[in-house]
């Protein structure tokens, strides 16, 4: 099967012309990490045709470890015997054809050093005809010795001339440009780019008269901290309220299949099976979805839009004093929902430095799955009593402490590790490009969202699926389920119950934290079923009577308070880190370390307020 | 044409169009390469486009794209100021 490899810029439009050659709906990183990201798919209309989209690039030449293992991977595919590539498109915004044909002319030059034939396409014409612009893509064509197409990836326009052209057959360019290309001279290319686009480029600055505009507002001091405040606002109801509908939905519609379903099982052990660890354990974790889904949705919006780039720019000051960068502030705020859909918007972060640091806040921040756990204990040991004249409830203040210390721990603990790795490895600097603002194809943003959506629950799913087994097997065996306190679980909750007693904790609450590992709201429901109290998880004050009544001190729920805030004892977390990660050495990292953190520091929490 | 003492980028206001002279030894080889190949090269027009404060990034235009660069990359490219917007 013959490829086509599709190159070019980041931003330059070519995963939408991706799509738009197979009719898919993917868009590859430009994070490559270990390896690199790319998406494949047959062209439409020749199904002979393997179209590959390869991610963004600045320059064959490297800046980071990252970038070499992304040029070191397209050096590969060029690899092969001639024939094998149809034709490489190198994409060329047409609006800056400048900075595109930098790296275009870099790629021109491997390619015929290779002996593949190799193609530019100018895109983004439908832009240029807005301001009565063009490229004089013949010009250009005759001059580089190799067919340039003009295209607009939005609209389709000439998209189909790719295959068509590609299917006659294109020579491999003969002439040289310049001697010095032999030694890739980076200032041969540039110079070459910029007289190349001066003359057969687009005239006029239109394109700073947009910027300006639209960036003096979102930019400046007051009006650009407001909009960027609004937006998060609304990002963050987004995750938080408007998706719970679709969590609801989704809820009930695996309650709904579960009704269906376990009537045709017979008692037993399979029908505990089906009811606790597949639609209990797994139907958990595909609740969160829609908010996957609704968050890809909005950061897609603001990354296609342009908009993501000016947060970065607004952000970047503030969290560089902690090691991370702006970019890293739609994730975090994203993890106060839940951790997931925020390790998942760390991937517009380029440096993979900061994306790391970004992945240690994350699951620091406070997420929902935090909330009914918080609820409990704050029912159990805190007073509903109020301050300053009913203005402030202690209950409520209590909330917002715990939030707060949260957040602090995060910034505090990535801005230790940032020293501590300060200098160690390469990392890109905060150079970034300001897209152009543009409206968003609907279309785009919803098959993206879908797309990563089902790719989180393909990636993520069966992990979650094997540690709910396990979980569940624990908890059922030898008693079939008769009585958590006397199951495996139980008994590794009693074995594991003097780890706990430093801190006033019994058994139970060892029981309860090792099932809130398949997620964190679990505990609640756990210690429900050990105090026999069913549906706990709806009715807290009950069981916040039997917790009091156990006569567990103030000391230990703060260091229950201070253990929760910390430990990251979220399978769904740990299976999303180690997808994105692409291995287990950070998310095992970060549950014992933050583990150990969180049992030091809950003991240090307990053993002040006892010594008061 | 208004020719004024040389500075760094980082030093140059909103509406500010500046020539790069060159880069300061501090810059790791690497990363200038990247400015180079972006259009920050010796010679070239630079535009600040926006300096938000508060030491955000400052955004400048060289060619027909914009970039953010962050102060301290952005103290590495000298340049001496021409005209105003």
């Amino acid at each position: 099967m013959k490829q086509l490899l599709l190159v070019g810029s980041p931003n330059s439009g070519k995963s939408m012309l991706f799509n738009r050659l197979t009719g898919m709906n993917q868009r590859v990183a430009n994070f490559p990490g270990i390896t690199v990201d790319t998406s494949t798919g047959p062209a439409v209309g020749r199904s002979d045709l393997l179209v590959v989209d390869f991610p963004g690039a600045y320059s064959l030449t490297p800046l980071s470890g990252e970038e070499q293992v992304a040029v070191d991977a397209f050096y590969k595919l060029l690899d092969v015997p001639v024939g094998h590539i149809e034709a490489v498109v190198c994409v060329v915004d047409a609006t800056r054809m400048e900075k595109g044909l930098v790296f275009a002319l870099q790629v021109r030059e491997a390619c015929r050093r290779a002996g593949h034939p190799v193609m530019i396409v100018t895109n983004m014409h439908d832009v240029l005809e807005r301001h009565n612009q063009s490229v004089d893509a013949e010009g250009l064509s005759q001059r580089l010795d190799m067919p340039v197409i003009p295209i607009s990836a939005k609209s389709g326009v000439g998209v189909d001339q790719i295959i068509t052209r590609s299917g006659q057959g294109i020579e491999v360019p003969k002439s040289e440009l310049k001697e010095d290309l032999i030694a890739f001279d980076a200032s041969v290319f540039r110079n070459l780019a910029e007289s190349l686009a001066n003359e057969f480029g687009p005239k006029g600055d239109y394109l700073l008269l947009v910027h300006n505009r639209a960036d003096q507002f979102f930019l400046s001091t007051l009006t650009g901290g407001l909009s960027f405040l609004l937006i998060m606002f609304l990002l963050f109801q987004a995750i938080f309220s408007w998706a719970a509908p679709l969590m609801d939905g989704v809820e009930s519609l695996i309650g709904l299949t579960a009704d269906s379903v376990l009537p045709l099982i017979p008692s037993g052990m399979l029908h505990d099976f089906v009811k606790d660890a597949l639609f209990g354990g797994l139907g958990a974790f595909l609740v969160f979805v829609p908010q996957i889904f609704i968050l890809t949705l909005i950061v897609g919006f603001m990354e296609d839009s342009g908009y993501l780039a000016r947060a970065a720019v607004i952000c970047h000051r503030p969290l560089r004093a902690f090691g991370l960068t702006g970019k890293s502030f739609v994730p975090m705020l994203s993890g106060v929902a839940c951790a997931i859909p925020g390790i998942y918007a760390a991937r517009t972060i380029e440096s993979p430095r900061r994306r790391w640091l970004t992945y240690f806040a994350i699951p620091l921040m406070p997420c929902s799955a935090r909330l009914p756990v918080y609820g409990l204990l704050i029912v159990a040991f805190i007073p509903n009593e109020s301050l300053l004249g009913g203005a402030v409830g202690l209950q409520g203040l209590a909330m917002l402490a715990i939030y707060l210390f949260g957040i602090v721990m995060a910034l505090l603990i990535v801005s230790l590790l940032s020293r501590v790795k300060a200098g160690k490895g390469s990392d890109l600097p905060f150079v970034l490009e300001m897209p152009p603002y543009r409206l968003p194809g609907a279309k785009t943003l919803g098959q993206l969202a879908w797309s990563r959506s089902g790719d989180f629950v393909k990636r993520a799913g069966p992990v979650i699926f094997w540690v709910s087994v396990v979980v569940w097997v624990l908890g059922y065996f030898p008693n079939q389920g008769a009585n958590l306190g006397e199951s495996w679980l139980g008994a590794i909750g009693k074995f594991i119950a003097p780890i706990f007693e430093p801190i006033g904790l019994d058994w139970k609450y060892g029981v309860a934290i090792i099932a809130s590992f398949l997620a964190r709201e679990v505990f609640v429901g756990t210690l429900g079923t050990l105090y026999g109290i069913e549906g706990a998880e709806e009715e807290f004050t009950s069981l916040a009577q039997q917790i009091q009544d156990s006569g567990i001190s103030l000391a230990s729920g703060v260091a229950l308070f201070v253990f929760f805030a910390i430990a990251a004892q979220c399978v769904s977390t740990l299976a999303t880190l180690r997808r994105e990660s692409g291995s287990w050495s950070l998310p095992a990292g970060l549950f014992v370390g933050y583990g150990v953190l969180a049992y030091s520091l809950a003991f240090v929490a307990f053993t002040l307020i006892v010594g008061d | 044409m208004s020719q004024i003492q040389c500075a760094n980028l980082w030093q140059m206001k909103r509406g500010i169009q500046s020539v790069i002279e060159g880069f300061t030894p501090a810059l790791d080889a690497a990363v200038k390469a990247r400015l180079e190949e972006l259009g920050f090269h010796q010679g070239a027009r630079v535009l600040c486009t926006q300096a938000p404060r508060l030491g955000a990034p400052k955004l400048y235009k060289v060619g027909n794209a914009v970039y953010s660069l962050e102060k301290t990359i952005a103290e590495c490219v000298i340049a001496h100021p021409v005209t105003s917007e």
